[in-house]
């Protein structure tokens, strides 16, 4: 029994599948998501793919700040993902709100609607940030004697 | 007698050994794909990394669907593909099974695995995934015709339905597989198109459905239709190189190493394909298996019935 459990926490460190969110940004941190996968960076090569239905996903990639029109989709779709499941807040404007902070429409951060693993603050933030954040997420999983979170 | 039995069933060359050189067929397929678009690409043990992901991953359900069904259909995909593997050659001339007929039986369960996939689709009781469903369908009604025939050419020569009699009888009469070099290009368009993969991938178009059938599906259960779509492709390589490139030695271990170089050789091709064509539509595809693949297997049917005679 340890020996799969030891198998199948090395896939989930070696295996993260991530779905792409945009929460209400202004497209800047998107593009620059999208760019981190293209054949310059390719995220492929430490096992990332990008799929587009959160039921096979393992990261929420989410950017912006959460909009009144968004939070309850950004809750259901977290709600769909299985377990082990973790979020990446992409951008200043996820991380806290941003300059959007304290507007009419907005909530704040994603943290107010979800719980977070990774802030990454920047905008926009660079490809190689994406990167890095996504590997510190994988090597966080492994020193964690408990498996996954 | 029943320990050697079950031994090659499921060890080798049975389902262990499929389901291992499957993840290596798997890796080789991205890392290919990778390498044509200037990529790194994956490392040698991602498929095993998803896979074990995959099955550490909690069940989900949706509300809508069939739970039983939703459950089971991975499962008939697997064992049809694994069933089917026992039919084929991989060392020596002789197949784990074979009996008079088992290129049929090896057709039928091919069939499965879309079937399976159809009903998978359709019982998920999702939009994408009832879209991806019909597509499956009406994809198999424009592959089936030219494969079929393009199969059963061989065959005509040979003058057997089993594959193993057929490998000695082309082991026997090398050239003799010469005359079949049309239906080879047309077994080798239609397995792409059976296989679901670019220019023939508009059931999974992800760009446009997301992932289809599969749409619902997670965890362990998206991890066996996984490995049920992978082996299948072993399954259908091995088939395909079985019967069109029929190189044997009678020696077991140099056929084991012939069968590697032949059933790479076809994935070579497949991801060659799948690399440089962009997605046809849905009714591209049938009017270009109907048009142009169904008469040319067909001419290949009769010129292969007149060659039986004269040969």
């Amino acid at each position: 029994m340890d020996l799969i459990k030891k198998a199948i926490d090395w896939g989930t460190s070696k295996s993260p599948w991530i779905l792409h969110f945009n929460a209400g940004a202004c497209n800047g941190c998107d593009i620059e998501v999208v760019d981190s996968l293209t054949p310059r960076f390719d995220l492929e090569r430490v096992g990332v793919l990008k799929h587009g239905t959160p039921r096979q996903a393992d990261i929420l990639v989410c950017t912006g700040a959460v909009t009144l029109q968004t939070r309850d989709r950004l809750i259901q779709i977290y709600d769909q993902m299985a377990e082990p499941k973790f979020v990446i807040a992409v951008g200043t404007c996820a991380c806290t709100g941003g300059i959007f902070d304290g507007c009419y429409c907005v909530t704040g951060g994603i943290d107010t609607v979800i719980p977070v693993d990774v802030y990454l603050p920047g905008c926009a933030v660079r490809p190689e940030a994406i990167i890095s954040a996504v590997e510190k997420l994988l090597s966080s999983l492994k020193d964690d004697k408990g498996g996954a979170k | 007698m029943v320990l050697e039995m079950l031994l090659k069933v499921f060890i080798f060359p049975g389902f262990l050994f499929m389901s291992a050189y499957s993840f290596l067929v798997e890796y080789l397929d991205r890392k290919i794909y990778a390498r044509m678009q200037n990529r790194v690409g994956p490392p040698w043990y991602q498929p095993m990394a998803d896979f074990f992901k995959l099955m550490g991953k909690s069940e989900i359900i949706p509300e809508d669907a069939n739970p039983l069904m939703f459950r089971l259909l991975p499962l008939i995909a697997l064992a049809s593909v694994a069933t089917a593997f026992t039919y084929i050659p991989i060392y020596g001339l002789k197949a784990t099974s074979s009996f008079s007929g088992d290129i049929v039986i090896v057709l039928y369960f091919l069939t499965m695995v879309p079937l399976t996939s159809f009903l998978a689709g359709w019982y998920s009781r999702n939009a994408y995934a009832t879209i991806g469903a019909t597509r499956v369908l009406t994809q198999m009604f424009a592959y089936e015709v030219p494969l079929f025939m393009s199969i059963l050419a061989p065959a005509l020569i040979a003058d057997t339905w089993s594959i193993t009699e057929m490998a000695a009888y082309y082991a026997a009469h090398p050239m003799h597989a010469l005359i079949n070099i049309p239906a080879l290009v047309v077994g080798i368009i239609s397995i792409q198109c059976k296989l679901e993969r670019a220019p023939f991938d508009t059931p999974e178009a992800e760009t446009e459905i997301v992932s289809g059938v599969l749409v619902e599906y997670g965890g362990k259960l998206l991890a066996m239709f996984k490995l049920a779509v992978h082996c299948e492709l072993v399954l259908v390589i091995s088939f395909y190189s079985a019967i069109f490139l029929p190189f044997f030695t009678g020696i077991a271990w140099v056929d084991f190493i012939l069968y590697f170089v032949k059933t790479l050789l076809t994935l070579f091709i497949l991801v060659l394909m799948r690399a440089t064509m962009a997605r046809l539509e849905i009714n591209s595809t049938v009017r270009f298996c109907w048009k142009y693949l169904s008469p040319v297997a067909f001419a290949q049917l009769i010129i292969n019935i007149i060659a039986g005679g004269v040969l």
